[in-house]
């Protein structure tokens, strides 16, 4: 059979801490963090991807869903290659697989190999 | 049968113990007939087999078993045939109509062929999957329990190429990579020399490439289309001609590499 993902692509546990972070636990022992703000605002499904590459409009009418602060309010494993989240806001078409997850970490070590590599 | 509602999550098979999906990426590799052939040669092997036509919109399983037209009002899924339990699009529309749809129907499709018709206890579930790499494959391996994949290609470069990007395309999703078949590897001639009409070799390279077993050769025999246009598969009819024999041991590498590897792992629960 095929060689298996690696470690660092294999989380062991994925868990809410507190009311606006998310923890995964990884196979090679990294802790990810993340603000459900920053897991909202970076989807990854094309319609929010088209919506990002649109220049701000500063007067644009906000909808109600955006009035609220993100958080999931479900998970659901997709195969056994990513997690889609159901958003409080209704958006639910987004699917995070893991190594895209694992890019968006946002603990102190990850945040400065990224600062560092855009140096 | 009416296609289920929303496309659901992940779910189980708990009555098939292997699901595997026959898939290459290419077309015209002979993934329907390598499918129809290795389903019959692990009933012959004792299996108990159910054979799924994931191509929804160039269906070919009713033609390579030979089942007629079919009122699907009427008709019980799945139909057996030759000993195998099938189900496809073709017996819900008809030799003349297409399906003309886009992907979220197609995958609905699918969805309901795996979770709605009655399959019963199964030792194999083999899907027959269409080319390329885009619904039906994420489909299948977004909410199937899928136990690995068995990509088909012929020995050339042109189809190389392309049978590539569906082992990475598997691999990408975390499906696991059972092996690489050859199909139309060769053709013995009755001067009982060995042609290699699509060159040869593909198969075994594309193997070691991708750190995956070759799974085999099967070879170019005349009775195979024969066979499968009359719905008389070739193993069914003959089982101990060369490609007969192929597609058994095709079957034992198959059966060996599943009950040998471990079990995939699924990912953990999301804790909220």
């Amino acid at each position: 059979m095929a060689p298996s993902e690696p470690e660092s692509m294999t989380p062991t546990a994925l868990r809410k801490e507190g009311a606006d972070h998310f923890v995964i636990e990884w196979g090679d022992g990294h802790h990810s963090v993340y603000t459900w703000r920053h897991l909202r605002s970076n989807c990854p499904c094309a319609s929010c991807r088209e919506e990002k590459e649109q220049p701000v409009n500063p007067l644009r009418v906000l909808k109600p869903g955006e009035l609220l602060a993100p958080s999931a309010v479900s998970m659901p494993r997709v195969g056994r290659y990513a997690y889609k989240i159901v958003w409080n806001d209704g958006h639910d078409t987004g699917i995070y697989t893991l190594q895209y997850l694992r890019s968006l970490c946002q603990c102190p070590q990850c945040l400065q190999t990224k600062g560092a590599a855009t140096v | 049968m009416q296609p289920p509602g929303p496309a659901s999550q992940k779910f189980e098979l708990p009555n098939i113990q292997y699901l595997v999906a026959v898939a290459s990426g290419k077309g015209g590799v002979g993934k329907s007939t390598v499918a129809t052939n290795l389903a019959l040669a692990l009933l012959k092997k004792g299996k108990r087999v159910g054979l799924m036509d994931a191509d929804i919109y160039g269906p070919s399983i009713p033609t390579m078993l030979g089942i007629g037209d079919v009122n699907p009002q009427t008709t019980s899924f799945p139909i057996e045939r030759h000993g195998l339990k099938a189900m496809s699009m073709g017996f819900l529309l008809g030799p003349d109509k297409a399906a003309v749809m886009r992907g979220p129907m197609v995958q609905k499709y699918l969805l309901g062929f795996l979770t709605q018709v009655d399959w019963g206890q199964l030792d194999y579930l083999l899907v027959d999957m269409p080319p390329g790499t885009g619904d039906a494959q994420l489909a299948l391996a977004q909410t199937a329990p899928v136990a690995g994949v068995i990509v088909v290609t012929t020995p050339q470069d042109v189809s190389l190429n392309v049978a590539r990007r569906g082992v990475q395309m598997f691999r990408q999703v975390q499906v696991p990579v059972l092996g690489v078949v050859e199909n139309m590897s060769f053709f013995i001639g009755d001067d009982g020399k060995r042609y290699e009409i699509f060159r040869h070799g593909g198969g075994r390279k594309l193997a070691e490439e991708s750190d995956v077993p070759f799974l085999g050769e099967i070879p170019i025999d005349p009775r195979v289309a024969e066979c499968g246009d009359q719905g008389e598969p070739v193993v069914h009819r003959y089982p101990d001609s060369p490609v007969g024999k192929a597609y058994l041991a095709l079957a034992d590498m198959v059966d060996q590499q599943l009950r040998s590897g471990s079990q995939p792992k699924e990912l953990p629960e999301v804790q909220l």
